[in-house]
């Protein structure tokens, strides 16, 4: 069934059964996916697919549902589900269907040099990498993720209030895993890449980033466990910063489950310490010019010299306090109710390089890696204690791969333990951004 | 879901360019997820999953497309866009479609669709009411109601022409705890293969009671010191750490390219003897169950390691290809969005002799793990580490003070030879498992055992 017949009829049926306001959104993906391993396609995967999220106020309550089925079908599904969802809730949601922003940017995120990148030279490229990565030293003895990776995606959001928006996106991730092997020592390495310029990819680079990494990796040893000033790579530091976006929700703070409630104002981290959501920054895939509601997305300073300036607000969390929108009513897709969640969320570099950061340090720890972040984070305490991986720092250098640690902190004194920001900000996948960060002290456990 | 004429047809265009194995499975999935915080219902959903996975073996290559169009045209177009990456000698034979009826063998008796939320709404407002009244320091309390019914269809171009029901419900609470300057948090998520009665029957009483405990105990909680501990793990959910400390590198998507520790070692002495270890789909109504896998193969009772020693795999159909050995009914994806591949179902750690009660009176000086929170592994370097959400130190045989932000790191295959006593009280508890083909449910269990010695990450120090 055609989609814009589909909405249609929607809408309509939606208006006729007593929903007064109504709201589809549509999105559609196509995706690619290759992995390679020792030389020949591992597996090969594309997509296409789609779905429709429809809400609606129903006695003053918003119900919703969704479906991937675009039938007729689905329409009478989609009606009776929202209706029974909206009966089922204690309160009107506090808001109504949105009528619009004055102005929306026309950023873009597409490119049609991307979209027209053929597969086969999609593969031939990771092949390479693999290659390259291989032959990077005789102690690499296997890569065993190696990913290249494409999507497109499509939004279409329209109500009965008379508003429409649409936009599109699309980019390439290269994902690749090396494994070294010394002896009985095993080691990763890994480099990743986020663009939407595929000229702009060098195999050598990749290879050598991964490589580098899990060789240099190798040698492991033992330090005492205590506190050490540490440097976050900006990778290390961009992840922790996703796993503690929640306590700049909010959403969050209006249910007590963040500490930053009420701190409007005030100074909550060092003065070198600023955070930024940018919807619009070139160095991000991720974005958005229009927001799960549809109100228009816009450049946000969070934190500015350590004080708190917002928290992150869609139309509801925002009428509850008497402020405006900041753009951050969040949608994870179709298939989600409306939450609140950043766009590209990134510490504010700033001058030092991390070799400058490091000379820094009589003796400390880089932190290359962090794993178990869903699980050893705490958004609502701010406690943290993780798996790391890393490097000694002995007299401003580096002198040793440290073996497997765990680092322990809060997230609310690390804020405030930040010494110094780099000027090596980079992106993760999913939006996120940090330089390399110096900060005071972290507990560090070394097995 | 769609006709076998049209299925077969499909089969065939994957075919076209000289594959030798192709797939299709169809999902139509219901879902409705509900959401009570602060005493309110305060997010309600209902929705309907539907696509098409076609899948394209040629020797060792793998082919996966899907889509949300279900229309021949689409689905035809699909499978030969599919099948361009193949450049096969296959003689790419399709069998007759032969109709499999399955037995299943986790009964429902209640499906959640034809159950009204108003009934839904009253149990966890049954659990809200328990979890509040639990202690005047319980702040906050939120609580997730989720149930699935996933209907498939699979068949294949060997023949294979099998329909499946699955239905999950799960019941989520989370209570926060404050006295005024920290919150704490704890959380409890009981689920199962089942229907209603599931949700229905749970004892509340308990589930919310200690998620509430975990939370007030946390709060008055010492920090945790670090080093190299003898760790008491508790049964049920402590389970996890097994799961990724050794189930993850029993799992064919890590052996067959021999990046595991436990690649090529059938056989050999990897644990000590008390260790058995064993992933049983079979289990009924567990979470992690299923009558058949989701390339339609009977699930079943796999022995992994035997007394100590190395016995078996997870493995899917490709890649038992690669490993020249057959499929163990453990191929699982999250739905028509992910290639499946060899994943757990319920892993647990069969019991032993020890009571709980001797395992503590003699432990000198360590820690004792009464709930744990998730992990993570490595499965190159067998590297894991996972949280302990509720934990207490112990002192000549007792145990002590509460203790929080205990975070264990280790290597699988070095702690699995580290086990010295395992318990009499084998649990199962229910989580989520995140991995190439997708988030599932799957069931950790052990009884309650102790590995001699694990590096315990705190903010403490030593």
């Amino acid at each position: 069934m055609d989609i814009q017949l589909f909405q249609d009829e929607l809408l309509k049926k939606a208006q006729d059964v007593g929903f007064n306001e109504a709201e589809v959104y549509y999105e559609k993906s196509n995706s690619f996916q290759v992995n390679i391993f020792e030389g020949e396609i591992d597996s090969y995967e594309t997509s296409e697919e789609g779905g429709v999220g429809f809400r609606g106020l129903y006695n003053g309550k918003m119900g919703y549902a969704y479906t991937e089925k675009i039938d007729g079908d689905s329409i009478s599904f989609l009606i009776e589900g929202a209706k029974a969802n909206a009966d089922a809730l204690d309160e009107d949601d506090g808001t109504d269907i949105f009528g619009g922003s004055e102005y929306y940017s026309e950023h873009s995120r597409y490119s049609n040099k991307l979209a027209n990148v053929s597969i086969p030279e999609k593969i031939a490229f990771i092949k390479e990498v693999e290659k390259k990565t291989l032959a990077y030293d005789p102690r690499i003895v296997s890569v065993n993720y190696c990913v290249l990776q494409d999507f497109s995606q499509e939004r279409v959001l329209t109500n009965n209030k008379g508003l429409s928006l649409q936009d599109k996106t699309n980019g390439l991730i290269v994902f690749i895993y090396a494994v070294a092997k010394d002896g009985e020592e095993m080691k990763t390495g890994r480099a990743v890449r986020l663009t939407r310029d595929f000229k702009s990819l060098n195999a050598d680079e990749i290879a050598t980033e991964a490589g580098e990494e899990a060789i240099s990796s190798l040698g492991e040893k033992s330090i005492p466990s205590r506190k050490y000033p540490i440097i976050m790579r900006h990778d290390a530091s961009a992840s922790l910063l996703a796993a503690f976006t929640p306590i700049f929700s909010a959403e969050e703070a209006q249910k007590d489950q963040s500490l930053l409630k009420d701190k409007i104002g005030e100074e909550i981290g060092a003065k070198n310490f600023s955070l930024i959501d940018d919807p619009f920054h070139p160095e991000a895939l991720l974005g958005r010019n229009f927001d799960g509601e549809g109100v228009a997305t816009k450049k946000t300073m969070l934190i500015a010299d350590g004080t708190l300036k917002t928290l992150l607000h869609n139309r509801k969390t925002a009428k509850k306090e008497g402020v405006n929108s900041t753009g951050h009513a969040s949608k994870a897709s179709y298939k989600s109710t409306l939450s609140v969640g950043p766009g590209n969320l990134y510490i504010a570099p700033g001058e030092k390089s991390q070799v400058e950061l490091m000379a820094t340090i009589e003796e400390g720890v880089l932190i290359t890696d962090l794993s178990g972040l869903h699980s050893g984070t705490s958004t609502i305490s701010g406690d943290f204690s993780v798996a790391a991986s890393g490097f000694y720092i002995k007299e401003g250098k580096i002198a040793s791969p440290v073996k497997q640690m765990t680092i322990a902190g809060n997230f609310y004194d690390y804020m405030n333990g930040i010494v110094s920001v780099g000027s090596d900000l980079k992106f993760v996948p999913g939006g996120y951004g940090s330089p390399s960060v110096k900060v005071k002290e972290l507990s560090v456990t070394v097995d | 879901m769609i006709k076998q004429s049209i299925i077969e047809n499909v089969l065939e265009a994957a075919l076209s360019t000289g594959g030798d194995f192709s797939e299709v499975f169809i999902e139509d999935k219901f879902v409705n997820s509900i959401e009570l915080q602060s005493d309110k219902v305060e997010r309600s959903i209902t929705g309907r999953d539907f696509g098409i996975g076609i899948r394209i073996f040629s020797g060792l290559q793998n082919v996966y497309t899907y889509t949300s169009d279900f229309t021949e045209e689409g689905l035809i177009e699909a499978a030969k866009r599919a099948a361009l990456a193949i450049s096969g000698g296959g003689n790419g034979i399709i069998h007759p479609l032969q109709k499999e009826i399955i037995k299943p063998i986790h009964t429902i008796a209640q499906l959640p669709q034809t159950v009204e939320h108003a009934r839904k709404i009253a149990v966890m407002r049954k659990a809200n009411e328990i979890a509040r009244n639990y202690d005047e320091r319980i702040r906050q309390v939120g609580l997730r109601y989720v149930d699935e019914e996933q209907n498939v269809l699979i068949a294949n171009s060997e023949g294979k022409f099998v329909e499946d029901k699955r239905v999950h419900s799960r019941l989520a609470i989370q209570s926060t705890a404050s006295d005024g300057v920290e919150m704490q948090s704890g959380f409890y998520g009981p689920g199962a293969h089942a229907g209603f009665e599931f949700i229905e029957n749970l004892d509340l009483h308990h589930y919310a009671g200690e998620a509430s405990r975990i939370a007030v105990t946390m709060l008055g909680a010492d920090e945790c010191p670090s080093g190299k501990f003898p760790v008491i793990i508790d049964n049920e959910f402590g389970g996890v750490i097994f799961h990724e400390a050794c189930g993850h590198g029993l799992e064919a998507t890590s052996v067959a390219k021999n990046t595991s520790v436990f690649a090529n070692r059938i056989g050999e002495k990897v644990a000590p003897d008390i260790v058995t270890y064993i992933d049983d789909g079979t289990l009924p109504n567990e979470w992690g169950s299923l009558t058949i896998d989701d390339e339609g193969e009977r699930t079943r009772k796999n022995v992994l390691i035997e007394n100590g020693i190395l016995k078996g795999y997870m493995i899917d159909k490709f890649n038992a290809r690669r490993m020249n050995a057959e499929a163990t009914g453990s191929s699982r994806r999250q739905s028509y969005r992910f290639n499946p591949t060899s994943r757990m179902t319920n892993t647990y750690i069969a019991p032993g002799d020890s009571t709980p009660e001797e395992i503590i009176a003699s432990t000198e000086n360590g820690i004792y793990a009464k709930y744990m929170g998730g992990g993570q592994v490595n499965p190159a370097t067998g590297d894991y580490n996972f949280a302990v959400a509720e934990a207490y130190l112990v002192k000549d045989g007792k145990i002590g003070r509460p203790i929080r932000g205990a975070t264990l790191i280790g290597n699988g295959a070095k702690t699995l030879q580290l086990v010295d006593k395992v318990g009499n009280n084998l649990a199962h508890g229910a989580g989520m498992c995140g991995s190439i083909s997708g988030s599932l449910p799957v069931n950790v269990g052990q009884p309650m055992l102790r590995v001699s010695e694990i590096t315990v990450g705190g903010t403490m120090g030593e």
